[in-house]
């Protein structure tokens, strides 16, 4: 009789006895294992029965026993490769359990060899890097023999699997596993230059992670239950993220901010920075690199490209942090994650709180502002130098915006200030801005929407405004691919007007009124027309808080059709005050600052007045469109008795063509408005009626005229300038220069 | 010390004993410290403990205690033992109190023992029960099967749940708990009904070692290695009367069942799985056994299991074995199976008891049973020395003698090759024959 049908004798008999007598079974088996100790399957046998029961720690030494006796038996690698499974997925099954808690029962070494060897056998990547992480997150000895080799494995990984984005499996587990245990270990020595190197990879990592956008499936969801995403707080789509090739559990990085900080602490000890105590926050970065800044230039050799490097990453880290701060307040649904809906995207412009003052108070301030602007003719001449007169006025200029509609303003002007403080810092010396341009462009950060947002914002700033409109010329044409998605409320849209809007307000900054009209006239044409007048309470408020201030200012413009077309309605107010009160004769001008000044009434009642003291004097006034968009009564009334005797006689050409317009008595009127047009020749109140002088030889078609725009008094303003808006868009670009 | 005998003369019994004990510890710590070898206790001494606390008579007539008194003096003996913190001094007491002395004051000596050990295990004595251990490890068989009985009777037998008292005793001494489990494997051989172990004491040891194993081996452990051990004391581990009940329950629980007949004892199936688990333990406690001998540098020069105990056994079953044919004149299937169990756990405790270095023999022996038997004695031996370390060495000692006389037991064995029924076995080699003569005698 062979030994080896001696062995299976023994191993058929202990099978058909497990169910029955497990015990016996084990007797058999381990009367066999002392008979034929070298034979495989006896103890491959005793190893099931008790894996099969879940007995882990006698399952465990006999596990131990095979991997330590048949190393090569390639059903060990089975066993060991499903374990080994076990413990890198996050499942909470009972028999994954088992399996985990089955190879914590082995003694340290031969876990971490059982490791290795099965990393050796593991063909994929990602696979095996996980292998190996486990035996590093074990035993952090390995770390040194392992650590660096299995961080570069990944990185290039990364470059030989052709991955294009920074988040993305390997580099996941690099930054996120890897990196840290690797600049932990401080048996470990690192040159300065590989940290560097790893530093720069965890940032471009989790900053790509930070802003990622909301994933097309998030899109999906969204568009699907459009009508429940309003609802606060609640993102139920856009949180499911997950990085090709990991779980979605794994997918999540927690805190990524934070744990980049941690790495930078840890870095920076390492490399001996100046001044590092333990990086407590950005913020105290920011201040720490800003001190050694000044001892720069008094630096030379090794010395200054070590400090070079160290306020050029830190500069540059807290320089995307807060960018993505600003950004993700006032453009929030680019991210994922981001509280998206809770606060619309907001724009910022040139704040116009101050549009209805007077025509004088503006050009003082301007010329006080802009000493090298000339005024021609009363003409304000357009802008051209404004870079080198950027940087200075940039320095004070306030952003206001409305606090109650953003309750987390001040921290988002204050992650904008430090945005442009670090930007100023970096681009305060030749070798600094050599170093952030190198890491910009390794990073790409010029296909970045929401940080070119930050910048055309930080130029705008700055003053720069040359500069920004064609960086939101760039941004636009970035944005012009994406799908205009169609909402009902026309927010999309709105976005996608938001570059528009921004470039308008550039432009009218220049004084290049044609141009910002032009661009704002775009806007208002992609706007749906109001069916309602729309509530505008909280903005009145900090305008009238704010009228102190003069010019120059910027607001953050809530993005919503409430607010967009009432900013359009200002800033074409301000493109033509200027020109309307000029010495030299603009009717057109004049007139459509007129149509405009209706919105909200009265706010510019002192402007009005000024415009008729400037009719008045002209002794005459031509502007055609004026009882198709003019239907405010307090208007009405005093156009109505400066053609009287008591108002001058002046001389007014408001019907187009003269008389086209309606000859017969309207019967629709009534017979009393009739009689309250009729009566006004005995009173002489100017105040109350608006048909004083009509019964003396005035034309009858303008008392017509007259009398159908009373009739329109209750017509929705908005509308009626929308439709001024759009149909005469070529006359009112054509009236500026 | 024996002139304190006037002063306990006139006392009541119970405070003659009393002052006996108090006197007995001041002049065993005395000694102990002036350093007198050997510690021993004077024959004047046990004089007077034979007359005041044993109450063996002399010439007078000693009055007897009531049994209020006996347990008032029992009482006194647990706080004495209990507040002696030197071992030492406790052992000596212990010692000089119940080492017996071949006398007639032996069998009250041994009455007051058990009494006292009883008391020990009801409310948790542990330095009694230690002092009992060693007085079990030092004393002939026979009387420590007697006290072993009185706490089987005491604890399994008389009073129905009193069980889970006796239970704690692993945990209180596991001295004590496997000179313990030694005696009763000594006491029940399975010749009789009255020698087959109760079924509470039968799942109280079962899973005393299934909890820990080791606990089989303590004594051992813990023993010197020379030939201390008296001759007829007990073995040093209960592994041979463990095997014993393993091996001979599938038959003696047979002829039990026939006897008490009909399929009413549920008890049966319960002690076949009992006794399966058991003989797993036993065969683990084996597998234990080649470090601990490694160790202490005795693997292969000490046996656990003696070579004539294993003998007696293997002619024990052959005979058990032969009665089971001649009872069934038709061999049923039951028989078949249960005869071959006995000789499955036979080859089985034999093959890695050899492996493990606890029996000492050479594969010649001749042996007369089974089918897994004929390969464990014929097979590739090895002394399992050290499974962890490959390759694995044969031992030297390896022989291949054929064993021309064993027939299969069984017929389904592959291994089977000669159909001769085991009647026509020749003799047993070593018919020691010895019957046990420690049967508790009423």
């Amino acid at each position: 009789m062979s030994a080896q049908k001696d062995c299976e004798f023994l191993v058929k008999r202990a099978r058909e006895l497990v169910s029955d007598d497990p015990c016996a079974a084990k007797a058999w088996l381990i009367t066999a294992r002392t008979l034929y100790p070298t034979d495989f399957n006896i103890q491959y046998e005793m190893y099931i029965i008790e894996r099969n029961a879940e007995r882990t720690a006698s399952a465990g030494r006999l596990l131990y026993d095979m991997f330590i006796n048949f190393p090569d038996q390639p059903i060990v690698w089975r066993e060991i490769s499903v374990i080994t499974a076990a413990l890198r997925s996050d499942s909470q099954d009972k028999h994954a359990q088992f399996l985990r808690a089955l190879f914590e029962t082995l003694p340290g070494r031969v876990q971490c060899e059982m490791l290795l060897k099965a990393t050796e056998q593991c063909f994929n990547t990602l696979e095996k890097a996980e292998m190996l992480l486990l035996l590093l997150k074990r035993f952090p000895e390995s770390v040194v023999q392992h650590g660096v080799n299995l961080g570069e494995t990944l990185l290039e990984a990364e470059v030989s699997e052709n991955v294009e984005s920074p988040v993305n499996c390997f580099r996941k587990l690099f930054v996120c596993d890897v990196l840290p245990l690797v600049i932990n270990n401080m048996d470990m020595r690192l040159p300065a230059s590989l940290m560097q190197k790893y530093i720069l990879k965890a940032a471009e990592f989790y900053i790509g992670y930070v802003t990622r956008g909301p994933s097309s499936d998030a899109q999906l969801q969204a568009s699907q239950d459009g009508a429940t995403l309003k609802s606060p707080g609640v993102s139920r789509g856009s949180q499911r993220f997950v990085i090709d090739g990991l779980s979605e559990k794994s997918s999540v990085v927690a805190e990524p901010w934070e744990r980049l900080l941690d790495i930078v602490t840890v870095v920076g000890a390492r490399c001996e920075w100046q001044g590092d105590k333990g990086q407590r926050s950005y913020i105290d970065m920011l201040q720490r690199v800003k001190e050694l800044c000044r001892y720069l230039p008094g630096l030379e050799g090794e010395t200054r490209l070590r400090y070079c490097s160290q306020v050029v990453i830190c500069a540059a880290l807290v320089l995307f942090r807060s960018a993505f701060l600003y950004v993700s307040a006032v453009q929030p649904s680019l991210f994922q994650g981001v509280g998206a809906m809770t606060s619309g995207p907001w724009i910022l412009v040139e704040d116009l709180s101050s549009v209805y003052s007077d025509v004088e108070g503006d050009r003082a301030t301007l010329k006080h502002a802009h000493k090298k602007r000339k005024l021609a003719d009363g003409r304000e001449k357009t802008m051209s130098s404004d870079d080198e007169e950027g940087l200075g006025k940039g320095r004070g200029r306030h952003i206001l915006v409305n606090k109650t509609e953003m309750p987390n303003w001040s921290e988002t002007l204050e992650s904008f200030r430090t945005a442009r403080e670090s930007w100023d810092l970096l681009h305060s010396h030749d070798g600094l801005e050599a170093e952030f341009k190198k890491i910009c462009a390794a990073w790409k950060t010029e296909s970045w929407l929401w940080f070119r947002i930050f910048l055309s914002d930080m130029i705008i700033h700055q003053g720069h405004y040359r500069k920004a409109v064609s960086s939101l010329h760039q941004m636009a044409s970035v944005q012009q691919p994406q799908p205009a998605q169609q909402s009902p409320t026309g927010q999309a849209s709105l976005e996608h007007h938001r570059a528009l809007i921004q470039q308008a307000s550039c432009h009218y900054a220049l004084g290049e009124y044609r141009m910002a009209c032009e661009k704002l006239l775009d806007v208002v044409s992609g706007l749906v027309p109001p069916n309602q007048e729309l509530t505008k309470a909280p903005e009145d408020l900090s305008r009238i808080k704010s009228k102190t201030r003069k010019g120059n200012d910027l607001r953050l413009l809530p993005c919503t059709r409430g607010a967009v077309l009432p900013f359009c309605l200002q800033l074409m107010l301000a493109c033509f005050k200027l020109r309307a009160f000029t010495d030299s004769r603009d009717d057109l001008s004049l007139g459509h600052v007129v149509v405009l000044l209706q919105h909200d009434w009265p706010q510019g009642e002192m402007l009005f007045l000024k415009a008729v003291d400037k009719i008045c004097q002209q002794g005459s006034f031509q502007y055609e469109n004026f009882f198709n968009y003019v239907t405010n009564i307090d208007m009405l009334e005093e156009f109505a008795y400066l053609r009287t005797p008591e108002g001058g006689r002046i001389q007014l050409e408001l019907l187009p063509n003269q008389g086209m317009l309606i000859k017969n008595p309207s019967p629709a009127l009534g017979v009393e408005l009739n009689t309250l047009l009729l009566q006004g020749v005995q009173t002489m109140d100017r105040h109350h009626t608006v048909t004083r002088g009509i019964t003396k030889g005035v034309k009858e078609d303008f008392r017509l005229a007259m009398e159908r725009q009373v009739s329109r008094c209750g017509e929705n303003l908005l509308s009626v300038l929308h439709r001024f808006c759009i149909n005469e868009k070529i006359i009112i670009i054509q009236s500026l220069p | 010390m024996g002139d304190i005998r006037q002063s306990l003369l006139p006392r009541d019994v119970l405070s003659a004993a009393k002052e006996l004990l108090y006197h007995l510890d001041i002049y065993i710590c005395n000694m102990v410290q002036s350093g007198r070898q050997p510690p021993q206790v004077d024959s004047k001494t046990l004089d007077l403990i034979e007359e005041f606390i044993l109450h063996t008579p002399k010439d007078r007539n000693a009055p007897r205690m009531s049994a209020l008194q006996e347990l008032q003096l029992l009482e006194i003996m647990c706080s004495c033992f209990q507040e002696q913190s030197r071992d030492t001094v406790r052992q000596l007491m212990f010692s000089a109190l119940f080492n017996l002395q071949g006398n007639q004051a032996d069998e009250s000596r041994m009455a007051l023992l058990s009494k006292l050990v009883s008391m020990a295990v009801a409310v948790g004595r542990v330095p009694i029960l230690e002092c009992a251990a060693t007085w079990l490890q030092r004393t002939h068989r026979v009387y420590c099967v007697r006290l072993a009985q009185v706490l089987v009777d005491d604890y399994c037998s008389m009073v129905p749940g009193s069980g889970p008292t006796l239970h704690n005793i692993h945990s209180a001494s596991p001295r004590f708990c496997c000179q313990f489990i030694t005696a009763v494997t000594t006491l029940y051989d399975l010749t009789s009904d009255e020698l087959t172990p109760p079924m509470e004491l039968l799942q109280m040891i079962v899973s005393w070692i299934q909890d820990d194993p080791r606990l089989v081996l303590i004594t051992f452990l813990n023993s010197p290695l020379s030939g201390s051990q008296p001759i007829s004391s007990l073995d040093v581990t209960p592994l041979g009367g463990l095997i014993r009940w393993c091996i001979k329950a599938p038959l003696a629980y047979r002829r039990d069942k026939k006897q008490t007949n009909n399929g009413s004892s549920d008890g049966e199936p319960d002690a076949a799985r009992l006794f399966s688990a058991l003989h797993l333990s036993v065969l683990q406690v084996f597998m234990l056994l080649p470090n601990i001998l490694n160790e202490k540098g005795l693997f292969g020069r000490l046996a656990l299991l003696q070579m004539e105990s294993v003998a007696a056994l293997a002619s024990d079953l052959s005979r058990l074995l032969d009665q089971a044919d001649k009872h069934t004149h038709a061999a049923t299937s039951d028989t078949h199976a249960a005869s071959q169990l006995a000789l499955d756990r036979l080859a089985q405790a034999l093959q890695v008891a050899m492996a493990s270095g606890a029996l000492l023999c050479s594969r010649g022996t001749r042996w007369s049973l089974g089918n897994l038997l004929q390969l464990v004695l014929s097979g590739p031996v090895m002394y399992y020395n050290n499974i962890h370390t490959p390759p694995l060495t044969y031992s030297p000692h390896a022989a291949h003698s054929p064993i021309p006389t064993l027939p299969p037991h069984a017929p389904h064995t592959p291994l089977a090759a000669h159909p001769a029924p085991h009647a026509q076995y020749p003799a047993q080699p070593f018919m020691t024959g010895m019957p046990f003569p420690f049967r508790p005698g009423h």
